[in-house]
């Protein structure tokens, strides 16, 4: 279950009635689906807080969660946890004192300078296997975070507005285009966010559409599920990505198609390249 | 809010023994129960989600002797179901049903002039906070902390020491936490008034 989705339900446009079902089922019985529906409910107040939501979103938003009195109250206790947060100052980290406890230790009778080099050594090992295991638990962290915002950024509701700084270009897909067609972006600071629209050549259409983006001199792929074709009449797909994520070099995207079973197309392959 | 005077106090025992056999657990379920369906009622885009759930849990008392006996599974899917069948009943009226008030409703944070309530929820907050632990304050300070495309960049950031999901459900958990407490607060100084 994508934010995105959830977000479709709570503001009632599910035209799916199965889905609904599905998932207000889900939410009565299970614990982990109510928390999730909630926390996403959370996403969605706060992006009326601040003034996020379409026009439609926004009515929906209102006579669902501002018609009491209590609702209104409500919404008025987050806007004043929010201000709070955004006024108040970060506190600085905490840093724990480290030397002390060699101190501690080299100060204790029974302790022998003789053990300090295997100690010393185990310890070292130790700090070393667990920066590496920190390290990879980090990046597993970056990388979820990554496609989450991505995913968050090519939502339906995300992709009917058209935020500023904001790049549009088309990519051919490499069996169609020729080889000096390469698209180029450019980096530059006033651009946040690139809109690449991404025909889709294959006979088969389907009802979502898959994307994996990947910087050919990294093994790391990205995957937004979950796209839609721009209409009917258009063949086309809209795949949005922050300049943030980027760095110079060459890009592919493989766009596939997911049939309602979960079978996948077979792969169609865009490239760009990113220069400072 | 819950009109349920209105179900018998058998069929209430009765309920609670179909929720759970532990009577304390089996309470926290119906009053849980109750939320969750408004919820659903009000995601629908019910105008009285509180009313039609309490139609639920009054047809659910009326029947709950026969169907416990024979119904598998979890007694919430019934209530399900049943909330089903009412809004579906409801739909049909409001349908035949002329609406005498405007569906215009007034933006909540345009109230000008409640500069006393404003205070006052100020005052609250401000009580409220001492009452988090200091690592819950920090932080739900450093995920409201800043707003737009900032807000995204920074929740990447705090997503780095904790996956998103566990992030957000655990800033959800403070924030209702913080919620109550002002509201009882707010309560606390509307008595006093």
């Amino acid at each position: 279950m994508t934010d995105a989705l959830l977000r479709e339900f709570l503001l009632g446009r599910l035209a799916d009635d199965e889905t609904r079902q599905r998932i207000e089922s889900l939410f009565l019985t299970d614990p982990h689906t109510k928390e999730t529906v909630l926390a996403v409910e959370q996403d969605l107040i706060e992006d009326y807080l601040e003034d996020n939501l379409t026009q439609d979103e926004r009515q929906r938003f209102i006579s669902r969660y501002a018609k009491t009195e209590e609702q209104r109250r409500n919404l008025r206790i987050t806007k004043s946890i929010k201000d709070w947060a955004v006024a108040e100052p970060q506190a600085p980290q905490v840093t724990t004192p480290t030397v002390s406890v060699w101190n501690r230790l080299w100060t204790q009778p029974q302790f022998k300078p003789v053990l300090v080099v295997p100690l010393a050594i185990a310890i070292v090992i130790a700090i070393v296997l667990a920066s590496i295991w920190l390290n990879s638990q980090r990046e597993r962290r970056k990388h979820l975070a990554i496609e989450q915002e991505l995913a968050q950024l090519n939502s339906p509701a995300s992709l009917s507005e058209v935020p500023a700084q904001m790049i549009s270009r088309e990519l051919k897909p490499v069996t169609v285009r020729s080889a000096e067609l390469q698209t180029e972006i450019s980096l530059r600071s006033d651009i946040h966010t690139v809109q690449f629209t991404l025909p889709w050549i294959q006979q088969e259409r389907y009802p979502a559409y898959e994307a994996q983006i990947r910087r050919l001199d990294d093994d790391e792929s990205y995957t937004i599920p979950n796209l839609q074709e721009v209409s009917n009449e258009q063949h086309v797909i809209r795949l949005r990505l922050l300049t943030s994520m980027l760095s110079p070099g060459q890009y592919q995207i493989h766009l596939r198609g997911v049939a309602t079973d979960g079978a996948r197309s077979p792969d169609e392959e865009y490239s760009f390249t990113v220069t400072r | 809010m819950a009109r349920n005077s209105a179900i018998p106090p058998e069929s209430f025992e009765e309920i609670l023994a179909w929720l759970d056999p532990d009577r304390e657990v089996a309470a926290t379920m119906y009053v849980q129960l109750y939320h969750d369906l408004s919820n659903i009622f009000r995601w629908r885009g019910c105008s009285d989600p509180e009313g039609l759930t309490d139609d639920v849990f009054d047809r659910v008392a009326r029947k709950v002797h026969e169907v416990r006996l024979t119904y598998q599974g979890d007694a919430r899917r019934y209530f399900h179901g049943v909330a089903n069948n009412v809004f579906m009943e409801n739909l049909k009226k409001v349908k035949t049903q002329v609406s005498l008030d405007d569906d215009e409703v007034p933006e909540p944070m345009s109230a000008k002039g409640d500069e006393a309530g404003t205070l006052e929820m100020e005052e609250c907050l401000q009580a409220c906070l001492p009452k988090l632990s200091p690592d819950n304050r920090k932080l739900i300070l450093a995920y409201y902390a800043k707003e737009k495309q900032a807000k995204i960049d920074n929740r990447s950031e705090l997503a780095r020491q904790l996956p998103v999901e566990t992030l957000r459900v655990k800033v959800y958990r403070i924030r209702v936490s913080l919620q109550e407490c002002i509201e009882r607060c707010l309560e606390r100084k509307a008595n006093q008034r």
